[in-house]
């Protein structure tokens, strides 16, 4: 009985500690998770704002909808094509500026870090601007440094072929120094002496990378291959500033669509896309995980 | 002991799910509140506080027209707080839904719809005369029948174009559909790389169309409401508007942002816009560039149109002090009181007498406006709008790139419109 009363005690305690962060918790993180859930599978509509239990369950059918719904496959398209160019190509370019920056440029490595960090700190919005005159058709400077080389630079963000691959250029550009820097600190993590050695066995420079350096910084690899998969996953701010989705939908995504159907009032059909995007990224996640994986 | 944190969190998150579960869910079977009969304003000067939201540079200014307000009845207090535009949908929506609302508030003409969905606006006395004021203003008032408040001030669509290129190619502005081509062919031939501009892509891609369409005896709405947008006038319409892109008269896909500098270098000689484009153009081009350039109506075919726009008073349902609020509207949209308010702000007045002031009669940049907003019209004040506007602008798009005939852009048109339906049941 006593040991009982006692534990209750400890136990009453031990809540009263956890309190505060279990309330914000709940209300800021499992309320809003839990209504969304609950939008997803019912038919609200901006006018319910008021009555939001006064609508119906329609169990499945926002998701049924969203899948069927042609704009929505376009914008799921889309998405896949930025993830599957963007991603590769924001890491490969990663890798490439830190072991540059790893192997010598030892004087002017923080200003080159400094420099390819800053993209990510600066407001999408100036970088927008500056984006638009740089991919301006008839004096920006990509189609006039083209023109030197007697190529004819396509309309850059109103051509429907190359308006994606203008925001996929832009979007690398933005995130390529966050990775480059993550993985710096990882290859910098990687002892001296492991390289010394494989030297002394042999071993080249392709060797090298090859054997001990994507071996050793596949943990942090994996990190940033899953931190730019969600973030390129909910793609929404470069076409958002840049092309509104145009030209014809060939840059909507996901993110973009969600947001525009819940500007529509659709609340439950948007908020049933936005857990087709969750599933998306659990997935995406997983098999990153899967491949990337330290082996034991 | 371990344990027992995680079962409770468990258990906390249970509850939340059986909270949501158990309350009761499922529409009432009552088709919305029907809106009360509307009352009227009393007699006398308006007492107590008056609290006002307006939006962007309204809310800046309105102040100092507050104050002659409370000169005129001094029990009263105005409260304004100015509301940027970006966020007032968001934050009337959160004020309607929990109740928290002022009086009065200022609501762009397109955005009636959503919040008389939400029941936030209350149906405007009897005492208020329709007639007053421009008929395309007032019916952006009207949801399904019923008016939510009155029109404070408008803007509409009207051709801007270079007058030094058009006295160089020797064309006049433009009466009707036919004129407006050789205009803009005029324009190019005297060295412009574009004889006008056209919205090609984008938001509101539709407001820049419309007009054409009701130009061509095209309506949105029949009278049962219905939707009819696959129709000749249609066809005839994205034919007339795409021909300007196909033709090289209009740049194909034009870019928003470079309108207003080329017109101001001349490689563009004309472009639809509104009366704010005035200032915008003297600010950027300098005020000697008012020589170069002239505003007139945009052409007529069957019937003359435009588009209008602007904004309307409104007094909340849920208001503290309904009364005073119904008084400061009257006031507001007075015609004497809107003279003055064209005065600050350089709002043009919705209602007619307004216009026959010497401050806007005389002033020959601003009097133009009056003929055109006799017949200019809104886009239906129906909750779903804004989705059929955004599907539209996709449509238009399309049609300009040749990817859909005209013929298939009005079926597609109509059907996207009706699958969304007008969402008043």
């Amino acid at each position: 009985m006593a040991i009982s009363a006692r534990r209750r005690r400890t136990g009453l305690a031990a809540w009263g500690f956890a309190l505060p962060f279990t309330i914000l918790f709940a209300v800021f993180m499992l309320v809003p998770v839990a209504s969304s859930l609950y939008m997803a599978f019912t038919d609200m509509h901006g006018a319910d704002l008021r009555t939001p239990w006064a609508v119906n369950f329609v169990g499945f059918d926002n998701f049924a909808a969203a899948l069927a719904d042609p704009k929505f496959q376009q914008a799921a398209g889309n998405t896949l094509y930025f993830v599957g160019v963007a991603m590769p190509l924001t890491l490969g370019v990663a890798l490439l500026l830190a072991v540059l920056l790893n192997s010598g440029l030892v004087w002017f490595r923080s200003v080159f870090r400094v420099g390819f960090y800053a993209p990510v700190v600066t407001s999408i919005v100036a970088v927008a601007v500056v984006w638009r005159f740089l991919l301006q058709p008839d004096f920006g400077l990509v189609n006039s440094a083209l023109g030197l080389v007697g190529i004819d630079g396509p309309r850059w963000l109103t051509d429907e072929v190359w308006a994606m691959p203008s925001l996929i250029m832009m979007a690398t550009w933005r995130n390529v120094g966050y990775s480059m820097v993550i993985l710096l600190a990882g290859l910098q993590g990687i002892p001296r002496d492991l390289y010394e050695a494989s030297a002394i066995d042999g071993a080249g420079a392709v060797r090298q990378f090859r054997s001990i350096t994507v071996p050793l910084l596949r943990p942090t690899l994996l990190f940033c291959a899953v931190i730019t998969g969600i973030g390129y996953l909910q793609f929404f701010e470069e076409p958002f500033v840049m092309t509104q989705g145009g030209p014809l939908g060939a840059t909507n995504s996901v993110a973009y669509e969600v947001f525009n159907q819940f500007g529509f009032g659709n609340y439950g059909l948007s908020a049933a896309m936005s857990y087709v995007l969750f599933v998306a990224i659990v997935i995406l996640s997983y098999l990153q995980f899967r491949l990337l994986r330290t082996e034991k | 002991m371990n344990r027992t944190p995680r079962l409770a969190a468990a258990a906390t998150a249970s509850t939340l799910t059986l909270a949501l579960a158990l309350t009761g869910c499922g529409r009432s079977d009552e088709a919305g509140t029907t809106a009360d009969s509307a009352s009227s304003i009393s007699e006398g000067p308006a007492t107590g506080t008056v609290e006002v939201w307006a939006m962007g540079t309204e809310g800046e200014l309105l102040p100092e027209l507050a104050e002659q307000f409370e000169a005129d009845n001094p029990d009263v207090t105005v409260n304004v707080t100015p509301v940027p535009w970006e966020s007032s949908t968001e934050k009337i929506n959160t004020a309607i839904a929990t109740g928290e609302v002022p009086d009065v508030m200022q609501v762009g003409t397109t955005l009636m719809s959503g919040f008389v969905g939400l029941d936030g606006l209350a149906p405007t006395p009897e005492d208020i005369d329709s007639s007053a004021f421009f008929p395309g203003a007032w019916e952006t008032t009207e949801v399904d029948g019923t008016s939510y408040g009155v029109p404070w001030y408008v803007e509409s669509r009207v051709l801007y174009y270079r007058t030094d290129l058009a006295e160089e190619a020797g064309v006049e502005a433009p009466a009707d559909w036919a004129g407006l081509t050789d205009f803009a062919a005029g324009l190019q031939d005297a060295g412009a790389e574009h004889g006008i501009a056209l919205q090609t892509r984008g938001n509101s891609t539709a407001l820049m169309y419309f007009p054409f369409y009701w130009q061509a005896g095209g309506e949105i709405l029949d009278d049962a409401g219905e939707f009819t947008l696959d129709n000749d006038a249609q066809v005839k319409a994205l034919e007339y508007y795409s021909s300007f892109m196909r033709d090289g008269l209009a740049p194909p896909v034009l870019v928003e942002e470079e309108k207003v500098q080329n017109f101001i270098d001349g490689k563009l000689g004309s472009f639809v816009s509104g009366p704010w484009e005035r200032a915008n153009l003297l600010t950027t081009a300098g005020d000697d560039f008012a020589d170069k350039f002239g505003v007139v109506p945009l052409p007529a075919d069957e019937a003359t149109a435009s588009f209008i726009g602007g904004s309307n008073l409104a007094v909340l349902a849920d208001a503290a002090n309904p009364d005073s609020a119904w008084k400061f509207v009257q006031f507001a949209t007075d015609p004497a009181t809107q003279v003055d308010w064209f005065g600050i702000s350089n709002d043009l007045p919705a209602v007619q007498a307004s216009w026959e002031d010497p401050a806007l009669a005389d002033d020959e940049a601003v009097a133009m406006y009056q003929g055109v907003l006799e017949t200019a019209r809104s886009t239906p004040a129906i909750p779903t709008w804004s989705e059929i506007e955004h599907e539209l602008d996709l449509i238009i798009e399309q049609t300009i790139a040749g990817d859909l005939t005209p013929e298939e852009a009005a079926a597609k048109m109509q059907e996207a419109a009706t699958s969304i339906g007008t969402g008043l049941d």
